[in-house]
């Protein structure tokens, strides 16, 4: 037998890790017209009313979250945790890493079906001025302000690719947008996003753990 | 009138100004032998092949707009016999020998231009299932040869071959696939089938049929009027199922819109036609120098000829995957054809249940190519009330028997043929 | 064309993907093969107003039956089919 010597590294990573250089990227003879960040470090589980059962659900979420589940699409500022619309009678539930699993199986046992997705999907932000812009050349929905509000949230395509989307409260009077997308998909969307904001220049934070 | 260097000299010496017709426009007789509904390149061939090899003359073709209206004038021009599964092999072969010889059979110059059809491929899977398919080609006597990179980057040395997601391994090459000038088919049949006789009658849709007391049918109604005839021969394409429920048919046919586009002129570019392996994206260059390319089908059902952007963007993704260098050229123009999808994607020439009433359909986005086998195949069925030995699987009832053609093995999904 | 999800609201048809007519209903298991034939093989192919089978992939996942014409690419209705969400819809 041949002893198999195998180096292992258990180091935290992120699905954009292989690729993701902070610091400035496109144009660099202005000011980045946007900001674009991964966002790391938090909880993220899917939840389904089962059949017949979206009031119950959302009786659960008042009382373990202190807000109604989300009926339509828009994302809920909920006591620890923010509460996505993804479909009809379902919502992601995003909270800082921690208990999050384990909040929502105590609140919806019985009444939902519900799938960890922690691991299973990268989250990025985009903001600042060119925002929109940016978003407008890849994205088919109309992200002004009147129709996409603050909280507004969306389940759409953007480059082929499933994403969720909705937008956070303002920076500095600027929209703030977050996107969530299969992490095996994440670098591909990267790349698009970096293409489409090139022309503006876009600053890339280093990853920081995702705050409501 | 006779085409030839002479005809040409003769013609110019008058400035071009005394070109006779190159098909009469005949009034509709009252009764026909055959009567062809469709003057798209397979109604005009069938027409052709009923008077050529047949002896069949009183003939007419009736197209509701004007021939070559439909996908006839509309497709990208490719031909091509590529195929892997028994029924599509002989018979797509058939036709390539008949564009081989088409200009001198029909005395008129259809642009034929044997320049080779690339088929990509991008993994090893693939190269495996283009082995196999250029393995069966030869077998069947067709030419074929499977390139790697090095012979690929010989013929297209600007196409994107180290694309990250999809690199370019190598090729299937048809040398004798290409391009011809689809009007010109359309006229050139025309020309030929009304010298032998048959008439082509314009802006006359067929709007039903007349049967007599034992269902047979014995005529068709159109806008200009009842014709009769001893047999019909429905080749409408897109309108196949339309045209079909006049005599209470259904069919195992779907209509999709596919899209087409072509560019302004550039140099020559394009050595043949390429097809991406990864993506939906074709391409080939006229000889006007125009880009002209395509990609996936809508995929809904539609009558509109008339296509939707998503499809726009995704042949137009596919073209800069495969090759970034024509990013910079301007697209020209873009339409829709109604394509009839067949179950399997392979077409139906056959009887129908309806006695004296022939189909030809079901040719998908590929039936350009099929053209004059088209056309020799039904005159055959018609004619002769037997079956064509390289059509003999196209049948209507192979579905029901499960004898069905499918080179993509998608099952019964058209839109994904 | 954009169909207009009720659940998601009006959004280009490439998110969508298509399954086609709606109008062919899965035979009994017994009603024999010229019913699985027709069920299968055979198709209206409507040139005119159709119902037919969409679903959203592309967004929130839901089947959607919506009534459009064929000949114009004009949309009548769009209703979502059984499941949570139709259940929803409906009360
Ligand atoms: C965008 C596009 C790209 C394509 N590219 C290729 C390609 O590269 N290679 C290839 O092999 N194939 C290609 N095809 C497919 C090919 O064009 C068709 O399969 C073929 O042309 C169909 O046969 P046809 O020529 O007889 O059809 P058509 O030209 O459509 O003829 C049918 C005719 O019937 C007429 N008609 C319909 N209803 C009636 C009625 N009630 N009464 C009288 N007349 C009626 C129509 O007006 C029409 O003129 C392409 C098609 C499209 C649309
Ligand atoms: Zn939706």
């Amino acid at each position: 037998m041949v002893e198999l010597s195998v180096e292992l590294s258990w180091a935290e990573t992120t699905p954009l890790s292989r690729i993701y250089a902070a610091g400035r990227q496109g144009a660099k003879e202005h000011d980045a017209g946007l900001t674009m960040a991964e966002q790391t470090g938090f909880e993220l589980v899917q939840v389904m009313a089962r059949r017949g059962q979206w009031s119950a659900t959302d009786q659960a979420c008042k009382e373990a979250y202190g807000a109604s589940a989300p009926a339509k699409p828009h994302a809920v500022v909920a006591q620890g945790a923010l509460l996505v619309w993804s479909g009809p009678d379902q919502f992601l539930v995003l909270s800082p890493r921690g208990d999050g699993l384990e909040r929502a199986r105590l609140a919806f046992a019985g009444m939902a079906s519900l799938s960890e997705q922690s691991d299973g999907r990268s989250l990025l932000r985009i903001s600042g001025a060119r925002s929109r812009d940016l978003l407008a050349k890849v994205c088919s929905l109309d992200l002004h302000p009147a129709v996409f509000p603050q909280w507004a949230a969306a389940a759409t395509s953007i480059d082929h690719t499933s994403v969720n989307l909705w937008r956070s409260t303002d920076r500095d009077g600027e929209a703030v947008f977050h996107l969530l997308v299969f992490a095996t998909f994440a670098e591909s969307l990267w790349h698009t996003l970096l293409d489409s904001g090139a022309e503006y220049g876009v600053a890339i934070d280093a990853p920081g753990a995702w705050q409501a | 009138m006779k085409y030839s260097i002479f005809s040409l000299a003769r013609a110019a010496l008058s400035g071009h100004k005394n070109w006779p017709r190159t098909w009469r426009d005949p009034e509709p007789q009252k009764q026909y032998d055959v009567v062809i509904v469709g003057g798209g390149g397979h109604g005009l061939a069938t027409a052709y092949h009923l008077a050529h090899e047949h002896g069949i003359r009183n003939v007419a073709v009736l197209e509701k707009g004007w021939i070559g209206s439909g996908n006839a004038g509309r497709n990208t021009t490719i031909i091509r016999s590529n195929y892997l599964l028994p029924g599509n092999i002989g018979f797509y072969e058939m036709s390539m020998k008949l564009w081989e010889t088409m200009e001198s059979d029909l005395n008129y110059n259809a642009m034929v231009s044997q320049r080779g059809v690339l088929n990509l491929y991008h993994s090893d899977a693939q190269r495996d299932a283009y082995a196999r398919r250029g393995n069966a080609m030869r077998i069947n006597g067709i030419d074929s040869e499977l390139l790697d990179q090095a012979g690929v980057r010989k013929l297209a040395p600007f196409l994107n071959f180290d694309n990250a997601r999809f690199p370019i391994q190598g090729g299937l090459l048809q040398p004798r696939g290409g391009t011809a000038r689809h009007d010109a088919v359309v006229w050139g049949y025309a020309h030929a089938a009304d010298k032998l006789g048959v008439d082509i009658i314009q802006n006359c849709e067929v709007t039903g049929f007349t049967r007599d007391a034992n269902g047979k049918v014995t005529g068709v109604e159109t806008s200009r009027g009842t014709i009769g005839a001893g047999k019909v021969g429905i080749a409408v394409a897109g309108n196949s199922s339309r045209v079909a429920a006049m005599a209470g048919l259904r069919l195992p046919i779907e209509s999709h819109v596919l899209q087409a586009f072509v560019s302004e002129g550039i140099k020559p570019l394009i050595p043949g036609v390429i097809t991406f392996g990864a993506g939906h994206f074709y391409v080939s260059q006229s000889d006007k120098g125009g880009l002209v390319f395509g990609g996936d089908i809508d995929g809904y059902n539609s009558y509109a000829q008339r296509g939707n952007l998503p499809v726009v963007e995704d042949v137009c993704e596919g073209g800069m995957a495969l090759m970034p260098v024509i990013g910079r050229v301007r697209l020209l123009r873009q339409w829709g054809g109604i394509m009839d999808m067949s179950m399997d994607g392979s077409p139906i020439i056959d009887k129908t249940p309806v006695d004296g009433l022939y189909l030809n359909a079901g040719w998908c986005y590929g039936g350009f190519k099929a053209t004059p086998g088209s056309g020799f195949v039904f005159a055959h069925l018609i004619a002769r009330d037997e079956l064509h030995r390289e059509g003999a699987r196209f049948r209507l009832d192979r579905f029901q028997r499960g004898a069905m053609i499918d080179e993509k093995g998608q099952g019964a999904q058209p839109n994904l043929h | 064309m954009r169909i207009a999800c009720p659940f998601c609201g009006p959004r280009e048809n490439g998110e969508f993907s298509y399954l086609g007519d709606a109008k062919p209903k899965r035979p009994a298991p017994d009603a024999g093969q010229d019913a699985f034939y027709d069920y299968v093989y055979l198709r209206d192919n409507v040139a005119g107003e159709m119902e037919e089978l969409w679903y959203h992939g592309g967004g929130c996942r839901s089947w959607l039956k919506v009534r459009r014409n064929t000949v114009t690419h004009e949309i009548f209705s769009v209703e979502p089919v059984a499941g949570a969400g139709a259940q929803k819809v409906a009360s």
